[in-house]
């Protein structure tokens, strides 16, 4: 069984992801397009998502070694880092807190539950911080994980056309935006800015996801007690 | 033998996620084992206790094949019986709306400090 799912996921995915490097279109991307195959898959020969999830298991475990794994760039970079400390942290923890105030006020629009709200609230990170500081504040996981999904393809298809709209010239600038907006996604299409836009995406992406457990201690428990009263 | 090499390296990364996961257990602070993980793994690197080519090819395709392991807990949604009651399409725009602001917020202060930092040094 998990052999056989584990190829078939694989597959899958190999498949989605030459799709959407060729033409780019966003609904081939790989976290939209191979989950929605998969779910056809297993309730058309009546495999229970239960079955999947446990046989596929060590594939969402594979989250936590790639999370440690990005101490490697993050050593590839020092130099960099460093010169360009403050820039990272000023914009990067301005960007964290534009996105949670921006989709807390949204949501309150909205008028959404509370457990939605926040399982919405972590979206513009990677998903395996993104998943702790939801879990942290009382949000459910696996909305989590959909609202970073779609945040990443969202990112990927506005985030290009913001940037040309505000005429950002720096590769540094371009590839911060997209790591703190989309993440991984946003790190995937900052490739098309170049090497260096790309490494500050990924770099971006790190430390939003650190600024961002912070914040999940100190700034979004009073928030929501705020969701409360209102 | 290049998967050889991978699996050897994505395992030394695991050695470090487990440190991570002691640290967690001993720390009463609310930080994933994963990201303790990641510093100890810095540290290691940067102090020189392991070298670069040790897990550069393992960390390499972990980075490389993100996505991949994110597709269990997608498909995971199925048994969630509230995903039903969202409004899917005021929620994409709410997604859309926050990102541009963030986007264009993020760009803006960065594009202002990467230029005064360029004047600065010519």
């Amino acid at each position: 069984m998990m052999i056989l799912f584990t190829a078939i996921t694989y597959l899958v995915y190999r498949f989605a992801k030459k799709v959407y490097s060729k033409w780019g279109l966003p609904f081939f991307h790989p976290l939209l397009i191979v989950p929605i195959v998969l779910i056809l898959i297993i309730s058309i020969t009546h495999v229970s998502a239960n079955q999947y999830l446990e046989a596929t298991k060590w594939l969402s475990h594979m989250l936590g070694p790639a999370t440690v794994a990005f101490a490697v760039p993050i050593y590839r970079h020092l130099t960099t880092i460093k010169k360009y400390l403050g820039t990272i942290i000023i914009s990067i923890t301005s960007g964290t807190l534009v996105a949670i105030f921006s989709t807390f006020g949204l949501s309150k629009l909205l008028h959404l539950k509370y457990d939605f709200v926040t399982s919405i609230l972590p979206r513009s990170i990677t998903t395996p911080i993104a998943i702790e500081v939801s879990k942290e504040i009382g949000g459910l996981p696996a909305l989590t994980t959909v609202f970073v999904i779609l945040t990443g393809v969202i990112g990927g298809v506005v985030g290009p056309t913001v940037l040309k709209w505000l005429s950002i010239r720096t590769p540094i600038a371009k590839g911060l935006a997209l790591g703190m907006a989309a993440h991984g996604a946003g790190t995937n299409k900052a490739l098309d800015y170049g090497e260096q836009a790309a490494t500050f995406s990924s770099l971006a992406m790190i430390f939003a996801a650190m600024i961002t457990l912070i914040w999940g201690v100190l700034l979004i428990p009073p928030l929501m007690h705020f969701h409360h009263i209102f | 033998m290049k998967l050889g090499v991978i699996i050897l390296q994505v395992l030394i990364i695991h050695v470090f996620l487990f440190l991570g996961a002691a640290m967690k257990a001993v720390l009463p602070l609310p930080i994933p084992a994963s990201m303790f993980g990641l510093c100890l793994l810095f540290l290691a690197l940067y102090l020189k206790i392991i070298k670069l080519e040790w897990v550069e090819k393992g960390a390499n395709w972990l980075m490389a094949e993100l996505l991949l392991f994110f597709i269990p807990s997608a498909v995971g949604i199925v048994n969630y019986d509230e995903i039903i009651s969202i409004q899917g399409a005021e929620i994409v725009i709410l997604i859309g709306i926050s990102t541009i602001i963030v986007v264009g917020m993020t760009a803006f202060i960065a594009e202002k400090m990467t230029k005064g930092k360029g004047s600065e040094q010519p």
